[in-house]
């Protein structure tokens, strides 16, 4: 099984698709994990002598309304966008695998209640639920990364959960339960294994739009406190300037743009190379 | 009717409506008309009734007149009032008023007008304006006397309040509670057309008005024929609406828009001085602020320089003490006002026991000098917080922002849940001080906690014992003298009030009379061609 997802992963990342997105994503999970050391400055240190200086070679991506470093702030705030969003939709994963499974392998009134619950907070759209968890938890990173959590809890817990009750009815599932098999054995030995391929692609997926969901509470000021930068945090800074030095809001606002694209395009290519696609149509 | 048939009557409607509105607009097109915006602080108005209103526009300046205006200089101008007298015990005014004023429904101006309006503001939310007067006698046809249940100086000053513009007694006694809503009669140069809550206003012009005061280069009935003034809460869509031409003037632009305005060819703007401060307030309940040692070495850490060139754009002046400048309460002792002085802040610091750690954070009693800074999401204030944050680190105090809206900040002010805050404050009377230091005002507006026997007995003095103008500026700059050698603020910058105009629109006189942009400005714009 293992060997089988590194040689789907190897199979992504030799398509052309999948070799430049992987390698973007590569280069900025590197410049995240290293921030402190990439950074060309400290990223909180103000210089109010060279405020709003476009981009040069001493400072490559320009200066903010503080004297800041921009490049030094991105690169810092790649450490902020990535570990939100994905501890947000490692939580959210985890959360929904349990759930989805639970639900799906046992159904019954404990299904029915949780699928209700479930269903109600799939019917808003993400960033009104996130808006709203984040008003009440108070700004902040924790709050930002439990509020994204909850967000895409729904769709995870879906797709688990359609996967098991699909997997339970094939022969060897069946099999192994009239050979005695307990409940923990058949969920985490078999139907497991063969339900995670479409929600971790799914989460990749997620893992973008959860990137502009931390951006637009970001924007809205609900995220990271200043003087820790975050992608959305830079942009909503750079709208008061943006006619005085449009650098501060464009570079971040291309950042996340291009972050969403390549995780997008690698999502593709794992799609293709695992062929989930295929097994969805023999289910 | 078939789909053809249809069509064909659509478009004659279509091209009826057309023609309709185009002869419409060419038959306005001839009188002079505008467009304003109202600054953000005067957006969201529920009326124009000036007695029972908690917030007024420049509108109400528009359509109502008052008896004393106030100069950009906080210099007091005979209007409705021609001349006035307070007797040296300060227990009564005289007030001669001007003749043949008429109010928009007809009906005059004169002593019975007066003596209807002050008993009104009783119960009213704005009856502190005149709970000094115990009644009002008439002495002839346009001379009152106002009798005093205490000396009150500072009648003028309320006198001059957009608060006490004129309502006409017939028709407030008419409308009732529909009076500013679905009308609104004053003296004032515009009468009221219509008006849509926290959309616009419309008015047109006062043909008969010709009582301007002495700000007013025109006496007469004004320029602008027909002025709207709409309700836009955006700063952007605002500026945008200006560059386009969809506005001719905005009262009210935001400091970082200036560079902008200046780089646009068709665009200028007027400024005034300001009319409040930005300042950092202390919670003396909350440590590490009880100690009046961490709040003067804080205060001597923030740079106002280094603020005023950066958040501000170099628009307006450094703040060193509470009041704005033109008040002459502000001119206290120069060496009780609060400057830039990095080494003795820390050396107070160092003094009071906080030594500094090897990551360079100060610690006193094991306890790190840390501590939470609560401030608006609007882009000045946040940006203010970022640099004190900054200046803060320079004498080892760490410093956390915390960001909210308007409201959760006061909120947090009023349950005394913040530590030091970035604050604003727009007030040009000295009395501003008594709002936000006096004992009686806590917890909130006095979210300081401030609790002095001496500074009370101070503001008392100030406020309750002042017989006469004078008396009162030498009382209220000892009340300001002690808060400031209290360190209970830092005083950071004083704004201007900047006006932009589309300069193919609209003309603009190169002077603004009057403590803000109001009536006696507007009655001298004129429309260009």
């Amino acid at each position: 099984m293992i060997k089988h997802r590194a040689l789907a992963l190897l199979k992504a990342v030799s398509t052309f698709k999948g070799g430049i997105s992987g390698a973007f994503l590569l280069l900025l999970v590197i410049g995240a994990l290293f921030a402190p050391w990439l950074s060309p400055y400290p990223y909180d240190q103000q210089d109010l002598g060279i405020m709003n200086q476009a981009p040069s070679l001493t400072h490559l991506f320009g200066t903010d309304e503080f004297g800041r470093d921009v490049l030094s702030r991105m690169i810092t705030g790649a450490r902020t966008s990535l570990s939100v969003s994905v501890t947000a939709i490692g939580i959210s994963v985890l959360l929904g695998l349990v759930l989805g499974a639970t639900c799906g392998y046992f159904g019954g009134t404990f299904d029915r209640i949780v699928m209700t619950v479930i269903d109600l907070t799939w019917s808003f759209p993400e960033i009104l639920i996130a808006l709203m968890l984040v008003a009440i938890i108070g700004p902040g990173l924790e709050g930002v990364v439990i509020a994204i959590a909850i967000a895409y809890l729904a769709q995870f817990t879906r797709l688990t959960r359609t996967q098991i009750m699909s997997l339970k009815s094939e022969t060897y599932v069946e099999a192994t339960i009239s050979l005695g098999a307990g409940h923990a054995h058949v969920l985490f030995s078999h139907l497991l294994p063969n339900a995670l391929a479409p929600v971790l692609v799914a989460a990749m997926l997620a893992t973008g739009d959860a990137i502009i969901l931390e951006a637009t509470l970001g924007f809205f000021g609900l995220g990271a406190q200043p003087p820790t930068p975050s992608w959305g945090a830079m942009m909503s800074s750079g709208t008061a300037q943006l006619f005085i030095a449009p650098w501060v809001i464009l570079l971040p606002g291309l950042a996340v743009a291009l972050t969403v694209v390549f995780l997008n395009l690698f999502g593709d290519a794992v799609i293709a190379a695992l062929d989930v696609r295929a097994k969805f149509r023999e289910a | 009717m078939n789909r053809r048939g249809f069509l064909a009557s659509v478009s004659v409607v279509t091209l009826a409506a057309g023609l309709g509105l185009a002869g419409g607009y060419s038959a306005r097109a001839s009188e002079p008309e505008a467009v304003f915006a109202l600054g953000s602080a005067e957006i969201g108005a529920p009326h124009h009734d000036p007695i029972r209103a908690t917030l007024l526009s420049t509108v109400a300046t528009l359509i109502y007149d008052r008896l004393i205006e106030q100069d950009v200089d906080q210099s007091y101008h005979p209007h409705l009032a021609e001349s006035w007298e307070n007797s040296p015990d300060g227990m009564n005014w005289t007030f001669k008023l001007r003749q043949g004023v008429r109010f928009h429904d007809g009906e005059p101006f004169n002593a019975a007008t007066i003596a209807w309006w002050i008993p009104k503001f009783k119960g009213s939310p704005n009856e502190y304006l005149v709970d000094a007067v115990d009644r009002v006698e008439l002495v002839d046809d346009y001379t009152v006397r106002f009798i005093m249940k205490r000396a009150e100086p500072n009648l003028i000053y309320n006198l001059a309040s957009s608060f006490m513009g004129i309502p006409s007694p017939k028709a407030y006694d008419a409308a009732g509670d529909n009076f500013g809503v679905t009308e609104a009669v004053g003296t004032g140069p515009y009468k009221l057309e219509s008006f849509a809550v926290g959309q616009e206003t419309v008015l047109v012009a006062n043909e008969d008005y010709s009582w301007g005061s002495d700000l007013s280069d025109n006496k007469g009935a004004p320029h602008i024929k027909r002025l709207t003034l709409r309700e836009i809460p955006d700063a952007s869509t605002a500026f945008l609406e200006l560059k386009t031409g969809g506005v001719g003037l905005l009262l009210g632009v935001p400091d970082q828009f200036l560079p902008q305005l200046q780089a646009e060819e068709t665009l200028d703007f007027r400024s005034l001085p300001g009319f409040g401060i930005t300042y950092l307030a202390f919670n003396t309940r909350a440590e590490p602020f009880g100690d009046a040692a961490v709040r003067q070495a804080t205060a001597l850490a923030v740079d106002q320089g280094a603020i005023l060139k950066s958040v501000f754009n170099g628009v307006g002046l450094e703040a060193h003490q509470f009041l704005i400048s033109t008040l002459v309460e502000s001119k206290i002792d120069p060496k009780l006002e609060i400057h830039h002085d990095l080494a003795k802040a820390n050396e107070l610091l160092d003094k009071a026991g906080w030594q500094r750690g090897d990551d360079g954070i100060r610690v006193k009693d094991g306890k790190p000098l840390k501590i939470k800074l609560t401030a608006q999401s609007e882009t000045a204030i946040k940006r203010t917080a970022e640099i004190v944050q900054a200046q803060l680190k320079a004498i080892g105090m760490v410093v956390e922002i915390d960001i909210f809206d308007s409201t959760t900040v006061v909120d947090q002010l009023k349950k005394g849940q913040h530590q030091l805050a970035v604050r604003q404050y727009g007030w040009n009377n000295a009395d501003i001080l008594d709002w936000f230091f006096s004992t009686t005002n806590i917890p909130y507006p006095n979210s300081s906690g401030w609790q002095d026997e001496k500074s009370q007995e101070l503001r008392n003095v100030a406020m309750q014992q002042s017989k006469t103008l004078d008396e009162r500026v030498a009382n209220f700059r000892k009340y300001q003298e002690n808060l400031i050698g209290n360190f209970l603020f830092v005083p950071i910058h004083e704004p201007v009030q900047n006006y932009a105009f589309n300069k193919t629109l609209l003309e603009v006189p190169e002077k603004l009379r009057g403590t803000q942009l109001v009536q006696a400005t507007t009655v001298d714009i004129k429309v260009v061609g």
